[in-house]
């Protein structure tokens, strides 16, 4: 029996992964270090700027085949440290999993999104980029998820945001409810050309018409 | 790993034979010319308060007369800031805000977030606690799938298999109760073993669950699975192909259910389950009639599973006997001095873990349950992560839902079972 | 009545009396009230871990049928009780306040648990601490969650709290001024005194000791 609860699974040995050898065989520099943390959990650090390129050969690479992304998350370490992107990957035929991340300074929190390649990673990154404010350039709908479209206190989950928010309690009670019914909808809720609840003749003022063609929506 | 697939003949109406092609000479409804009314597509909100979605969800539906043209859904309106509010506890105190996100098992949750913090400190804990971990998780995954029957079945249509799953789940309550002190908020789980050892006759209590539960799954069975109005309204709606649900993410029985025999009990297992007899149940179409016979056959499989874990429950202590991560008993503390100061130590400043991170993985009730902590050797976590399976596996709704009709979004929801406490944190 | 009467008791109504409450108006109350108290259409407004709790007191071991709470009254049109179970955060208080708008009166409130309550244990940023900021309550149901017996102790206090009401008092119970309809219960002043944070949250702010803490969290203190 080997570390808590985890027994080696595939054949992994503790101390060569062969993604994270192959890795640093192909993709040289890019590859920053690696580590294994945790007694048996192998983690890769790689270049911000080439993070596509790694995650599509992980993905695509049969010996590898990481077709299946579990997490993305990000780091704050707070004290102006970069804040770290993590990729958690699992390949399903090798019963495999590796961990890789990507450092970004505070002043240019931006990378590349992985959604091309897992669609899982939609939603996913939206809540990095509302929990963190990391932009993820490429990303179809990138907007806050689980805070409100108009949260204006800033990112939540870094290190420089307190607690209990930035606003008092009571500015934050009026900002929630000084809302307006149409600013529950997001622009992409209205594409279909039409406002809800409303009908032509209420728009434009007026009765309903009696009776024949209706009028141009 | 086997596979089962159910087949059962179904007899629908008159003009669409077995192969459910429209007979010679009569034409079915699909057929028959659509009036056009020139009219828009009409904008409705289901949600976020409202009975079927299962918790405070937001469905936005471009509607073209009943057919579901676009799907947008709204999170965070249960947003709790669990993450946030987990680098301000310590190590053992998290284990009481794991209890509120999901709330249908809270014991899975308590142990896989005790399992990463142990697995990032090195901690083994006992064999007993092992087996008492599986007993309380898989005893939860029933819990759960309980709950998502009842829910499901009153989401088709019925009301009773709602009230037959509860008298169930009361006596999970009961169990959760004579355990832990609360019905729901378990905390069961410290981090080097659990909170306490079981109680006198729990085990005995357990089986008897265990033996009777796949009684009263017969019975909702014989309500619902061969039921033409469920078979109706399930066969063939929110259909995802494997392929495209380990793209997605999805995980547990939604992945199962199209096809991917992937289970981390199996495939990464943990806590010896390797050892453990049992089949993971993998349908074939990827519908949410397969997604409910999955979840029937894993409660049956846990069934099993606890019989077997409670065999196997050897004596011994329950927690972890290092004086640094557990409390040292209190007649060893009135007594000998050390003993005194761990406690003092531990309960001031906190359990200290040293620097290092990990995710951990667990086969929850709704799929892959990971936790990811990260510690800088303080007594509180730098980074807490919940890697939430419901999250993930609703972000596919758009695509399971968008081309049907109207009241298979409210199935396909139910198949999914999501649950928002878990989505939103 | 007589001159004494009337002056040791107060009591100035005779049956037709010309001040209220009189005799008829009390009968009339007690039927009233009897049947609004019997049958109370609860509005479950349920979020997280209470509202499975409120499920289960529907449910057959702790049955809320039996107090007339048979239908739940999924539409605010049609219900009498709003029963808030579970945490609020901000993004849900618009529409909670809206479905408390929307409910017609005579209209009843019951909070469920801590988190409605209070805020419970979510003293963050997104959490609105406890629901009578946003709406008025009339029962707080403490527990985490409460158990199915706590709630339905809850319910029955709103039966009692109906059973003490009176038509002729009919202004006074049912105010509701319809400006305020979208707006928060509590003004500025009322939501620092219920928001402040109590007891141990106040003293948990440290965060983890080594490398994060050093002149990167701002103090998290209080903003009252």
């Amino acid at each position: 029996m080997s570390q808590t609860g985890k027994s080696n699974a595939a054949d992994l040995s503790v101390e060569v992964h062969p993604s994270v050898q192959a890795l640093h065989d192909w993709f040289g520099v890019a590859i920053i270090r690696d580590e294994i943390v945790a007694g048996d959990e192998h983690v890769v650090y790689v270049d911000a700027s080439r993070i596509t390129e790694v995650l599509g050969w992980l993905k695509e690479v049969p010996e590898h085949l990481y077709d299946y992304l579990s997490d993305i998350t990000a780091v704050d370490y707070g004290g102006g440290r970069p804040i770290q992107v993590v990729y958690q990957l699992f390949s399903i035929s090798h019963r495999r999993s590796l961990r890789v991340k990507a450092e970004l300074p505070l002043s240019a929190l931006e990378i590349d999104s992985a959604v091309p390649l897992w669609a899982s990673a939609n939603w996913l990154e939206r809540e990095v980029y509302d929990m963190f404010g990391i932009s993820f350039k490429g990303h179809p709908d990138l907007r806050r998820i689980l805070m409100p479209e108009n949260y204006a206190e800033g990112y939540p989950l870094r290190k420089d945001f307190p607690l209990r928010g930035r606003f008092t309690r009571a500015e934050q009670t009026q900002r929630a409810l000084s809302q307006e019914p149409e600013d529950y909808y997001i622009p992409a809720d209205f594409e279909c050309g039409r406002k809800p609840q409303l009908v032509q003749w209420q728009e434009t003022g007026g009765e309903p018409e009696p009776d024949g063609d209706p009028s141009d929506h | 790993m086997s596979k089962r697939t159910v087949e059962y003949e179904v007899s629908r109406t008159p003009e669409l034979g077995m192969d459910f092609r429209p007979r010679e000479g009569l034409m079915s409804p699909a057929e028959l010319p659509e009036p056009d009314f020139g009219s828009d597509n009409m904008l409705i909100n289901i949600g976020p308060q409202h009975p079927a979605t299962h918790g405070v969800l937001r469905l936005v539906l471009e509607l073209d007369g009943e057919t579901v043209v676009r799907c947008i859904p709204h999170i965070g309106y249960l947003h709790s800031s669990f993450e946030k509010l987990g680098e301000y506890r310590d190590w053992n105190q998290i284990v009481t805000l794991t209890d509120r996100i999901d709330y249908l098992a809270p014991l899975i949750y308590n142990c896989a977030y005790v399992m990463a913090v142990e697995k990032m400190m090195g901690v083994q804990v006992t064999e007993r606690c092992k087996v008492v971990r599986v007993i309380c998780m898989e005893l939860d995954r029933i819990f759960s799938h309980l709950l998502w029957l009842g829910t499901w079945a009153i989401d088709v249509g019925a009301f009773t298999p709602f009230l037959y799953a509860f008298q169930e789940r009361e006596r999970v309550y009961h169990l959760h109760d004579a355990f832990t002190g609360a019905r729901i908020t378990t905390s069961a789980t410290r981090v080097g073993g659990m909170m306490a050892d079981i109680p006198e006759g729990w085990d005995q209590g357990v089986r008897e669950f265990a033996n009777t539960l796949p009684d009263t799954l017969d019975e909702i069975e014989a309500l619902l699975t061969t039921n033409g109005i469920h078979l109706g309204r399930s066969q063939g709606v929110g259909v995802i192909s494997g392929g495209e649900a380990i793209n997605s993410g999805l995980s547990g029985p939604n992945l199962r259910a199209s096809g991917v025999p992937y289970d981390l009990r199996k495939d990464k297992p943990y806590y010896d389950y390797e050892t453990y007899d049992f089949e993971v149940p993998v349908g074939e179409h990827g519908d949410c009639y397969d997604r409910y016979m999955v979840r029937i056959e894993e409660m049956r499989q846990s069934c099993l599973l606890l019989l077997q874990a409670l065999d196997r429950l050897p004596d011994g202590p329950i927690n972890v006997n290092d004086p640094r991560v557990v409390l040292p008993r209190k007649t060893d503390c009135m007594n000998d001095m050390e003993s005194m100061i761990h406690h003092f130590k531990l309960v001031m400043d906190g359990l200290k873990t040293p620097p290092g991170e990990s995710y951990f993985a667990v086969e929850g009730s709704k799929g892959e349950l990971g936790m990811y902590v990260v510690s800088d050797g303080g007594s509180k976590p730098v980074r807490w992560r919940i890697r939430p399976p419901s999250f993930i596996n609703l972000s596919v709704i758009s695509k399971l839902v968008e081309g049907g009709l109207l009241a298979d979004v409210v199935i396909v929801n139910a198949s999914l079972d999501i649950v928002l406490g878990e989505i939103d944190r | 009545m007589s001159e004494k009467l009337r002056s040791s008791t107060g009591i100035t109504g005779g049956l037709f009396g010309s001040e209220t409450p009189t005799f008829l108006t009390t009968k009339v109350d007690f039927v009233v009230n009897w049947a609004r108290r019997n049958s109370l259409w609860p509005m479950p407004f349920g979020t997280a871990c209470c509202a499975i709790e409120m499920m289960a007191s529907a449910a057959s071991n702790q049955d809320l049928a039996r107090f007339g709470m048979e239908r739940m009254a999924f539409s605010p049109r049609q219900a009498d009780v709003l029963i808030c179970a579970g945490r609020v955060p901000y993004k849900l208080a618009p529409v909670l306040r809206r479905i408390w708008d929307q409910m017609p009166q005579p209209k009843w409130c019951v909070s469920m648990g801590a988190c409605a309550s209070s805020g419970g244990v979510f003293d963050v940023y997104s959490m609105v601490q406890g629901i009578d900021t946003i709406i008025p309550v009339d029962v707080y149901v403490p527990g985490c969650p409460p158990r199915p017996e706590g709630l339905i102790y809850g319910l029955m206090m709103i039966q009692e709290k109906i059973r003490g009401e009176s038509l002729a008092r009919h202004a006074e119970h049912r105010f509701e001024d319809p400006d305020q309809a979208g707006h928060p219960q509590a003004d500025e002043k009322e939501v620092r005194a219920l928001s402040g944070p109590f007891g141990n949250s106040t003293r948990q702010d440290r965060t983890s000791g080594l490398i994060t803490e050093v002149g990167c969290r701002p103090s998290d203190q209080v903003i009252p």
